[in-house]
C-alpha cells in the first residue's frame, strides 16, 4: 500500500464512548440473542463453580462420614446437573455463534452498501487491499467481540465471583487470602497482555504488508516476469517474511511466558493454603474437602483471568477496528443527491459549463475557467496531448467527479440538482481502460441493460463488431472472459465494453479513447452503426485517430485543461493551429512517401517463407 | 534465534507434498522436528510435574490430615507445591518457546516459497486464477497453518502426555479405578472423528463461500468505475447480499455442528467423571484407598478428562487446518515454468535474427490461436504486426520470452531453437511494452528502475525518461520524480502510463524490442516524439511493432498482416501497397482522410 496512512494503524485503546454506543446500537435489534446466551453462560459458569463445591461434599460428607446415602444424593444431583449445563453449553455455542455470523453479515452488508454511494475521489485515493480490510477482517473482530469477547467475559466474572462466594461460605479466612492475591494476578496479567499486544500491533502492520506485496505481485505478475525481476522481489519480500517471523516469534514467546507467571503466582496461593491447612489441622476448623475445593478453586481461577485478560486486550483492537468502520461508514460520499433531488425524467437537452474549474487532490487547476455549450443531439470531438484534460471532462460529466468552481447544466437544470441515478443511468460512457468482470461475455454485455434480450445483446455485438470475434470462441457468448477480461486481447475487451454501452441505449453516449487498440477495418466497419447511434444523441467523443472525429459536428482541442481551439474539422484546418500541426505532421510525414509507393523493392534481406 | 537461512528456500516445498496430510504437515517442518520433537517432550515433563503435585497432595493429606506421620515441616510441603509449580511453567514454557520457534520458522518458509512459486508460475496458469482467492489462500490458510503447528498440534501432543503421565500415576493409585476412568475414551474419540469429519466439510463449504466473498467485492472494488457509469449499484449490493447470505447460512450450519458436538463431548465427559467419583469414593469408604489417594485421584481424573474433552475440540479444530494444507498445496503442486532450463548462451551476444518455421499455437485444446506462422527477419530489423483485433499479434510476440510454448513448428533465435535459450536470459535480452501497462505502487523512479537490478543513477533515468517523452511530464508534479504512482496507477492518465512504461524498458537496454500497441493511448504529436526518440534506439535491435497506425509501422523492414491467426500478407509497405489485399485496404481508409484533407488544405489556401 502506497502510504503510510494506509498501514494498519491502531488506536491506542482509548474509550470512546461513542464508539462503544454504536457497537451496543449494532447488537440492539438482537438483544434477545443476546440475553439468550448470557443467561446460558451465567448458568453455565454457577455450575462450574459449584461442580468443585459438590466434589467438596462427596469427600466431607460421603467418604470422610462414611454416608453412602448422601454420596448417592450428591452424584445424582451431580448427574442432572452435568445435563443442565450440557443444554446451557449448546444454547450459548448455538446463540452466539449464530449472532456472530449474523452481526459479521450485518457489517459486511452495511459497508458494502455505503461503499457503493462513495465517490470516485475516495476510490482513487484509497487502496483496495485497504478497503477488502475494512470488510473481511475489521467485521471479523468487531462481531467477535461482541460475541465471543462478551460471552467469555461474562463466564470469566461469574466465574470468578461465585467461586469467591463459595470460598467465603467454606472458609472466610483462607478464602481472604485468594482474594488478596487475585489483584496481583490481574495486574500481572494484564502487564503481560499489553506487551505482547505491542508485539501483535508490529505483526499486523508487517502483515498488512505482506499481504499487499502477494497482491501486487500477483497482479503485476507479467511484469514481473518480463522484467525478470523474481529475484529481487523475492530478496524484498524475504524482509518482510523475516521481521515477521521476529515479530510474530517474540509475541508467542511472551505468550508462552504468560501463563506459567500467573501460575507460579498462584502456586504461592496453594503454598499458602496448604500451610494454612496444616497449621490448623488439630483445631478441625478446616476439613479435607474444604483443602480440595481450595485447590481447584485456585488453580482453575487461573482461566477466567487469562480469558478476561485476552478479552481486554483484544477489546482494544476490535475497538481500533470498530473505529475504523465507523469512519468509512460516516465517509460522506463527496457526490451525493441534495435533498429533494429530483429526476427529469430525460436528460436529452442542451449541456453547458460555465466557468467550470476542477481540480484533483493536489489544487493544480487541471481544468480552467472551461465555458461550452453543447447542442441537443451534437456530436463533439475532443483531442489533444494526453495529459490535457479530455478524460476529467468526461468524469465531470458523468458526476464522478463535480465542478470546484462554476457549474454544469444539463436540460437548463444545474446538475447537482438531479439525482445521481437520472444522470448516470442515462449517461453511456466507454471508458479509457477497459474493464470487464468475471463471467461470461453475455453477462458483460448484459451489464449495460440487466434484462436485455439475448436478440438485443446480439445486435449491440453486431453493431460494433464484436460478434464475428464472439461466434469463433468455443463457447460463443457464454465464453469466460477471465478476471479483469484477461482471456480477451485488449482490443476484444474494448469493443464488449463498446457493446455494452450501446446496449444501454443512453441519451447521453461518451466515447473516451473507446477504440484505440481496435484495428481500422473493424473501425471502419462499424463507422456506420457508431455514426447511427450518435444520430439522435447527444455524444462526445475523446480520440487520437483522424478517422473517428472528423465527422463531428464540432471539435475542441484540449490543451492544458482549456479549449484552445474550437470549430469543424475545415474550420480547424484553415486556422493553421495547434489542430493543423497535430494532424497534418501525420499526413505530411505520409506523403513523402506515398510519392514513392511504386519504386522499386530494393531491400532483400528479408525474407518470408 | 532462529537462524534467518532457515527461512529462505533450503528446500522444495513440493517434498513435502502428501496424500497423508498430517504427513506432509510433518515433513513440511523440516529443519525444525527436532525443536517440535522437543517441545512436545517438555509438555510430558510440565505434565509429569503437575502429577507430582497431586501426589504430594495425597501424602500430605494422608499423613498429616488423617494421620501425623508426616517428617517433614509443613512449609517444606507448602515450598514444595510452589516447587513443582515452577517446574511446571518452566517446562510450559520451554515447549511454547520451541513450539513457537517452529511455527513461525516453517510459515515463513512458507510464505517466501508460496511468494517465489507464485511469480514463477506460468500465464496460463495466472489467467485462469482470481486474485482474491490467490490472497487468501497465502494469507488466512498459511495463517491456520501456523496456529496448527503453536496451538494445536503441540496441544495434541500435550494431551496425549497429560493422559499418559497421569494414567500411569492412576494405575500406580489402584489399577481397577484407573481401567474404569478411562471407559469413555473411545467413545469420544469415536463421537470426535465423526464431528471432525462433518466439521470439516462445513468448513470447506464456509471458506469457499468466503473466497467467492472476498472475490465478489473486489470484483466490485476494481470495477467501481463501470458500476458507475451504468449506475448498477443495487444490482451489485443484490449480488453482494447474496453471497454474504450464503455466507452465513454456511456460517450457521458450520455452527450447529459445533454447537451440538460440545455439549454430547461435555455430557460423556461428565459422565465419565462422576462413574469415577463414585466408585472412587465407594472404594475409600470401604477402606480400599486412602481418603489422600481419592483426593489424588479426584485431582488426577480431571487431568484425563479435560484433556479428553479438549482432545475433541483440538481434532474439530484441526480440520481448519486440514482444509488448509489442502488449499496451501493446489498452490504447491503447480507446476513452475522453469526459469534456467536450456543452457545455450551465446558467447558474443544476441544478435537477433529471428525465424519462425511452421508454428502453431493454442491457449487451450480445441481452440488454436496461431496457425502456420513463418517468417524471418534479420537482426536489427523491424517487424510490424498489424490485423484484426483478436488475431494473434500479441500471442505471436508473447512467444519471444516464453511466456507461453508454442504447440508445434520452431521458432530459430539466431539459428538456434528457442527452447534451447533459459526463460532468463531470453527475458534479460527482450523489453516488452505492453499493451495495458501496469505500474507498481511505488514512486515513478522506482517504476522506471524496476527491471534494472542495480542502482541507476537520477541522470541515465531522466534520459529515459526524456526518450520516452515523459520528463516534462514528471517534472510538472510537485514532487517529480518522487511521485507515487497510486494503485494501478490512477493518477496518470494513459498516456502518461504507456510513457512511464516505455521509459522503464528503455532503460533496461534489450537487444530485442517488442511495443505492443504502445502508442495506442498517446495523440500524434506525441507519438511521433517518442518515434523520433525510438528511432535512434531501434536502430541495431530486433524490434517488433504493433500498431494500427500505418504511419507508425510503414518504415519496418517487414511488415506482417495477421488475420485469425494466420499472415495472410507479408512484406515491405512498398510490396504490400502493390498487392490488392488487406494491407492495401487499410491504407486506403487512412490515407482517404489525408487525401480530403490534402483537398481541404489545398482549397483552404
Ligand atoms: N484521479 C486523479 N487524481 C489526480 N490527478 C489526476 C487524476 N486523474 C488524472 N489526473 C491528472 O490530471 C491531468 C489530466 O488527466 P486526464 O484528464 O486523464 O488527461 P487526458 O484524458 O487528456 O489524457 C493529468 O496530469 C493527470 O495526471
Ligand atoms: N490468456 C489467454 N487465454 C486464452 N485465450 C486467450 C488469451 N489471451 C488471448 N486469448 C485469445 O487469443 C486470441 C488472440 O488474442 P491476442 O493475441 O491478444 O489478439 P491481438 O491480435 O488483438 O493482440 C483472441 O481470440 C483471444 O480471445
Ligand atoms: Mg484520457
Ligand atoms: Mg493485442
Amino acid at each position: 500500500m502506497p502510504a503510510d496512512f494506509y498501514e494498519e494503524e491502531d488506536f491506542q485503546g482509548q474509550f470512546k464512548g461513542n464508539v462503544f454506543k454504536r457497537i451496543l446500537d449494532l447488537m440492539r435489534p438482537h438483544w434477545r440473542w443476546v440475553v439468550g446466551f448470557l443467561i446460558c453462560v451465567i448458568i453455565v459458569s454457577i455450575l462450574d463453580a459449584y461442580f468443585t463445591y459438590l466434589s467438596k461434599q462427596i469427600v466431607d460428607e460421603g467418604i470422610v462420614g462414611k454416608d453412602i446415602n448422601a454420596l448417592q444424593n450428591i452424584l445424582v444431583k451431580y448427574g442432572i446437573l452435568i445435563v443442565v449445563q450440557a443444554a446451557s453449553v449448546f444454547g450459548f455455542v448455538y446463540m452466539v455463534g449464530v449472532l456472530g455470523e449474523r452481526v459479521r453479515y450485518d457489517l459486511r452488508q452495511t459497508l458494502f452498501n455505503h461503499l457503493q454511494r462513495l465517490s470516485l475521489s475516495y476510490y482513487s485515493r484509497t487502496p483496495v487491499g485497504w478497503i477488502m480490510s475494512r470488510v473481511t477482517n475489521d467485521t471479523e473482530r468487531v462481531a467477535e467481540l461482541v460475541t465471543w469477547g462478551v460471552l467469555d467475559s461474562t463466564w470469566g466474572v461469574i466465574n470468578i465471583l461465585t467461586s469467591v462466594i463459595f470460598m467465603l461460605v467454606i472458609d472466610w479466612r483462607l478464602a481472604l487470602i485468594v482474594i488478596a492475591i487475585l489483584p496481583v494476578l490481574f495486574y500481572v496479567a494484564v502487564l503481560f497482555r499489553q506487551r505482547i499486544l505491542e508485539q501483535f500491533r508490529k505483526v499486523r502492520k508487517v502483515n498488512s504488508k505482506i499481504t499487499a506485496s502477494y497482491n501486487e505481485n500477483i497482479s503485476g505478475v507479467r511484469v514481473v516476469k518480463a522484467l525478470g525481476r523474481e529475484d529481487e522481489n523475492l530478496r524484498e519480500f524475504g524482509e518482510q517474511t523475516s521481521a515477521m517471523r521476529k515479530a510474530g516469534y517474540r509475541a508467542a514467546w511472551l505468550s508462552a511466558l504468560f501463563l506459567p507467571s500467573v501460575q507460579i503466582i498462584s502456586a504461592v496461593g496453594l503454598g499458602g493454603i496448604i500451610w494454612y491447612s496444616g497449621a490448623t489441622v488439630g483445631s478441625g476448623t478446616f476439613s479435607i474437602g474444604s483443602l480440595q475445593a481450595f485447590i481447584t478453586y485456585m488453580t482453575s481461577m487461573l482461566w477466567p483471568i487469562q480469558d478476561i485478560a485476552r478479552v481486554f486486550a483484544e477489546m482494544q483492537r476490535a475497538l481500533a477496528s470498530a473505529e475504523r468502520i465507523f469512519s468509512l461508514v460516516d465517509t460522506t460520499p463527496e457526490i451525493q443527491d441534495k435533498p429533494g433531488a429530483i429526476d427529469p425524467g430525460t436528460i436529452r437537452g442542451e449541456i453547458q459549463f460555465e466557468h467550470m474549474y476542477f481540480w484533483y487532490e493536489d489544487e493544480l487547476p487541471v481544468i480552467k475557467d472551461l465555458n461550452l455549450t453543447i447542442q441537443r443531439g451534437e456530436t463533439v470531438a475532443l483531442v489533444g496531448s494526453t495529459g490535457g484534460g479530455k478524460t476529467t471532462i468526461v468524469n465531470l460529466l458523468c458526476r464522478f467527479y463535480e465542478p470546484k468552481r462554476g457549474r454544469i447544466l444539463i436540460g437548463g437544470h444545474d446538475y447537482t440538482d438531479l439525482s445521481l441515478q437520472a444522470i448516470q443511468s442515462r449517461i453511456g460512457v466507454v471508458l479509457q481502460t477497459p474493464h470487464l468482470f468475471s463471467g461470461t461475455i453475455r453477462e458483460n454485455i448484459a451489464y449495460g441493460r440487466l434484462k436485455a434480450s439475448m436478440e438485443d445483446i446480439e445486435a449491440a455485438a453486431k453493431l460494433v463488431g464484436a460478434d464475428r470475434f464472439i461466434q469463433h470462441f468455443e463457447h460463443a457468448y457464454d465464453e469466460q472472459v477471465g478476471e479483469g477480461g484477461v482471456l480477451l486481447s485488449v482490443g476484444q475487451k474494448q469493443l464488449i465494453s463498446l457493446a455494452r454501452a450501446v446496449l444501454s441505449k443512453p441519451e447521453i453516449f461518451i466515447m473516451d479513447e473507446a477504440t484505440s487498440s481496435v484495428d481500422t477495418l473493424t473501425e471502419a466497419m462499424i463507422q456506420q452503426g457508431m455514426e447511427a447511434i450518435m444520430q439522435d444523441r447527444t455524444s462526445i467523443i475523446i480520440a487520437h485517430r483522424l478517422s473517428t472525429i472528423k465527422s463531428a459536428h464540432r471539435i475542441l482541442v484540449i490543451e492544458n485543461g482549456q479549449i484552445a481551439e474550437m470549430g469543424n474539422h475545415a474550420e480547424l484546418l484553415k486556422l493553421k493551429g495547434k489542430y493543423y500541426n497535430l494532424y497534418t505532421r501525420q499526413f505530411r510525414f505520409e506523403r513523402e512517401d506515398a510519392y514513392n509507393i511504386f519504386k522499386e523493392d530494393s531491400q532483400t534481406n528479408f525474407s518470408a517463407e | 534465534m532462529v537462524q534467518s537461512k532457515k527461512g529462505t528456500a533450503d528446500f522444495d516445498l513440493k517434498e513435502a507434498i502428501s496424500p497423508n496430510r498430517l504427513v506432509g504437515l510433518w515433513r513440511l517442518m523440516r529443519g525444525y522436528q527436532l525443536d517440535y520433537t522437543f517441545a512436545t517432550l517438555m509438555q510430558g515433563l510440565s505434565a509429569a510435574s503437575k502429577t507430582a503435585t497431586y501426589l504430594l497432595l495425597s501424602y500430605f493429606v494422608d499423613n498429616y490430615f488423617l494421620a501425623s506421620t508426616g517428617t517433614y515441616p509443613v512449609w517444606a510441603i507448602a515450598a514444595s507445591f510452589v516447587a513443582f509449580a515452577g517446574l511446571q511453567g518452566y517446562f510450559t514454557f520451554l515447549s511454547g518457546k520451541h513450539a513457537a520457534k517452529t511455527a513461525e520458522g516453517t510459515v515463513e518458509r512458507l510464505r517466501n516459497y508460496l511468494f517465489d512459486h507464485l511469480q514463477h508460475l506460468p500465464f496460463s496458469y495466472h489467467a485462469v486464477t482470481d486474485t482474491g482467492e490467490l490472497i487468501q489462500r497465502c494469507t488466512s490458510d498459511v495463517d491456520a497453518l501456523r496456529r496448527f503447528y503453536n496451538d494445536q498440534a503441540i496441544g495434541i501432543g500435550r494431551i496425549a502426555l497429560l493422559f499418559v503421565v497421569n494414567f500411569i500415576a492412576l494405575l500406580r493409585i489402584n489399577t481397577r479405578l484407573a481401567l474404569v476412568s478411562v471407559i469413555a475414551v473411545p467413545i469420544v474419540v469415536i463421537t470426535s472423528i465423526y464431528f471432525f469429519k462433518k466439521v470439516s466439510k462445513a468448513y470447506e463449504a464456509y471458506q469457499e463461500q468466503d473466497a467467492i466473498l472476498s472475490t465478489t467485492l473486489q470484483e466490485n472494488l476494481s470495477g467501481v468505475r463501470v458500476v458507475k457509469a451504468f449506475a448498477r449499484q443495487t444490482h451489485e449490493i443484490e449480488k453482494f447480499e447474496h453471497t454474504n447470505w450464503e455466507k452465513f447460512k454456511r456460517g450457521k450450519q458450520l455452527l450447529t455442528i459445533h454447537s451440538l458436538f460440545w455439549p454430547i463431548s461435555d455430557t460423556i465427559c461428565g459422565f465419565q467423571m462422576l462413574a469415577g467419583f463414585l466408585i472412587g469414593a465407594m472404594m475409600a469408604i470401604r477402606g480400599e484407598i486412602t481418603v489422600g489417594n481419592y483426593l489424588a485421584y479426584a485431582g488426577l481424573v480431571v487431568w484425563i478428562i479435560y484433556p479428553l474433552r479438549g482432545l475433541g475440540r483440538l481434532i474439530v479444530e484441526m480440520s481448519n487446518a486440514l482444509v488448509s494444507y489442502d488449499r496451501v498445496f493446489k498452490i504447491i503442486k503447480e507446476v513452475r515454468e522453469p526459469l534456467d532450463e536450456g543452457n545455450y548462451r551465446p558467447a558474443e551476444g544476441l544478435h537477433g535474427e529471428i525465424v519462425f518455421k511452421h508454428v502453431n499455437f493454442e491457449y487451450s485444446q480445441h481452440e488454436p490461436v496461431l496457425h502456420d506462422i513463418n517468417f524471418k527477419i534479420d537482426a536489427g530489423k523491424v517487424v510490424a504486426l498489424l490485423g484484426s483485433t483478436g488475431s494473434g499479434k500479441t500471442t505471436l510476440v508473447n512467444l519471444l520470452p516464453r511466456f507461453y510454448d508454442y504447440t508445434s513448428g520452431e521458432v530459430l533465435l539466431d539459428g538456434f531453437d528457442l527452447k534451447c535459450y533459459s526463460r532468463r536470459y531470453l527475458r534479460s535480452q527482450i523489453g516488452i511494452v505492453e499493451q495495458e501497462p501496469f505500474l507498481f505502487s511505488r514512486s515513478i523512479r522506482e517504476n522506471i528502475t524496476y527491471g534494472v537490478g542495480r542502482n541507476v543513477p537520477l541522470e541515465e533515468v531522466e534520459q529515459a525518461a526524456k526518450m520516452a517523452a515523459v520528463h516534462d511530464v514528471i517534472l510538472s508534479f510537485p514532487e517529480g520524480y518522487r511521485t507515487l504512482v497510486g494503485e494501478r496507477g490512477v493518477t496518470l492518465s494513459g498516456g502518461q502510463k504507456q510513457r512511464v512504461a516505455i521509459a522503464r524498458t528503455l532503460l533496461k537496454n534489450p537487444r530485442i524490442l517488442i511495443l505492443d500497441d504502445s502508442t495506442s493511448s498517446v495523440d500524434t504529436e506525441t507519438e511521433a516524439q517518442i518515434r523520433s526518440a525510438m528511432q535512434s534506439l531501434m536502430h541495431d535491435r530486433t524490434t517488433f511493432i504493433i500498431a494500427h497506425r500505418i504511419q507508425s509501422i510503414m518504415n519496418a523492414d517487414l511488415i506482417l498482416v495477421m488475420e485469425d491467426g494466420h499472415i495472410i500478407q507479408h512484406g515491405t509497405h512498398t510490396s504490400l501497397l502493390r498487392e490488392d489485399g488487406v494491407y492495401r485496404q487499410i491504407y486506403d481508409i487512412q490515407t482517404r482522410i489525408d487525401t480530403e484533407l490534402e483537398e481541404e488544405l489545398s482549397s483552404a489556401s
